[in-house]
């Protein structure tokens, strides 16, 4: 897998020759190792986290967040070592936050009108908070937008890679994002 | 503000137009204020988003997960050996085969000492310079590491294992040579990186604890590759 498009350096795909710090723990995790697991999840539960608050809101997120992991533990024997454990993870958190996610599309409607939620919101603050808003206003977009937004410039994946994982066409991928950063832009300029 | 070419402002940020494109829009861009603006704004929130920081759940998720996967006591799980064997039979690529394979005699040392850990001295260490699988490596199980003869032991085994790899690492399959080195370097990296952590807070006993288990780690490993070493010869 190549670095994401966009040069944003939050995915770290395997080099060759490169070694993954994670490997010793993934293989004695392979294992059976519950304590070797237990430092994997430590390591990568923020970065877990925040992908998963991001791309579902506060709601459920704790279940999703240990839902990731203990899929991770029943899936370790499927990681080959051909990226970083913790590419391999996050893959398979999307995988699992997406499943989630459908399952609760119907209590997500309201998400689906648009920008109206994002108007609701009160307009820009100034620091410190200004971090807390900005993550206030990705909740607050459209789930299609929020999504592509989250993957692309936060966590680094190309349109390619999202289009694969969301079932979309590479065109619609890209413009979602336009759409959510328009938005964003709209609410941060108020 | 809207024109034409606001809609592909993303595009051009992000480098996906074509040679053609991009072109046209700098030109454009040459003379639209607002084309202009909305470009640095939407910078700005790109710039923003990847400086993101992530998030900790407020609550320790770690015992609901332990406990969903049969190690809620936070003791050490009965590991099925023959089931972690089968699993990795199928799921493994032959380089995967010969690291599980290195691993598995890892943790079935690391099992040993845990099944017989050392007393809670400072560092016990057994006979130094052990050569093959089986002989007394010295056991580490550190709450307050103290500089002293016990260090000295596990150095001197740790050098005299990684001699024995050296001197036979011609008659290792090349992969698990290169298996063997890489974890060693992981290990030795953990090691280094527990002993800076250490420098500026010698009392955390999680700390100590990290370190112990990786030097046992590297212990064991060793230990194991010298055995491989001895099996070929």
């Amino acid at each position: 897998m190549t670095p994401p498009g966009t040069g944003v350096a939050t995915l770290e795909h395997q080099a060759p020759g490169r070694t993954d710090p994670d490997a010793v723990d993934a293989t004695l995790a392979a294992s059976g190792d519950a304590h070797a697991f237990e430092r994997l999840y430590r390591t990568h539960l923020g970065r877990i986290s925040g992908l998963a608050r991001r791309m579902m809101g506060d709601e459920d997120t704790d279940d999703v967040i240990q839902d990731v992991f203990v899929r991770a533990w029943q899936k370790l024997a499927t990681f080959r070592g051909e990226s970083a454990f913790g590419t391999w993870l996050h893959r398979l958190a999307i995988n699992v936050i997406l499943g989630r996610r459908e399952t609760l599309g119907i209590r997500r409607q309201r998400h689906l009108d648009g920008d109206t939620a994002l108007e609701a919101l009160p307009g820009r603050r100034t620091t410190p908070e200004i971090s807390m808003d900005f993550e206030t206003a990705i909740e607050q977009l459209p789930d299609g937008a929020r999504q592509v937004f989250v993957l692309h410039d936060v966590e680094g994946y190309r349109h390619e890679e999202i289009a694969e994982m969301l079932g979309l066409a590479t065109g619609t991928s890209k413009s979602q994002l336009h759409r959510a950063r328009m938005a964003l832009r709209r609410h941060l300029e108020r | 503000m809207s024109d034409q070419w606001t809609g592909r402002l993303s595009e051009y940020l992000d480098g996906e137009l074509s040679p053609e494109d991009r072109g046209a829009l700098e030109s454009h861009l040459r003379g639209c204020v607002a084309c202009g603006a909305v470009l640095a704004d939407l910078k700005r929130i790109v710039a923003r988003a990847r400086g993101l920081e992530d998030r900790l759940p407020e609550r320790d998720l770690w015992p609901g997960i332990a406990a969903r996967i049969g190690a809620s006591s936070g003791e050490t799980p009965a590991i099925d050996l023959a089931r972690a064997r089968a699993r990795r039979r199928w799921s493994f690529s032959l380089p995967q085969l010969a690291a599980a394979a290195v691993a598995l005699m890892t943790l079935s040392g690391a099992t040993v000492w845990l099944l017989h850990p050392a007393p809670p001295a400072a560092v016990v260490a057994g006979p130094a310079a052990p050569a093959s699988a089986g002989s007394g490596a010295p056991a580490i199980a550190v709450s307050s590491r103290r500089p002293g003869s016990a260090d000295q032991s596990y150095a001197a085994a740790v050098s005299d294992l990684e001699r024995v790899l050296e001197q036979g690492r011609g008659r290792l399959d090349s992969t698990t040579v290169r298996v063997i080195e890489r974890n060693l370097a992981t290990i030795d990296s953990a090691i280094a990186q527990a002993q800076r952590a250490l420098a500026a807070d010698s009392a955390s006993v999680y700390l100590n604890s990290h370190l112990a288990e990786t030097m046992q780690r590297k212990l064991d490993l060793l230990r194991q590759a010298a055995a491989l070493v001895s099996s070929v010869s």
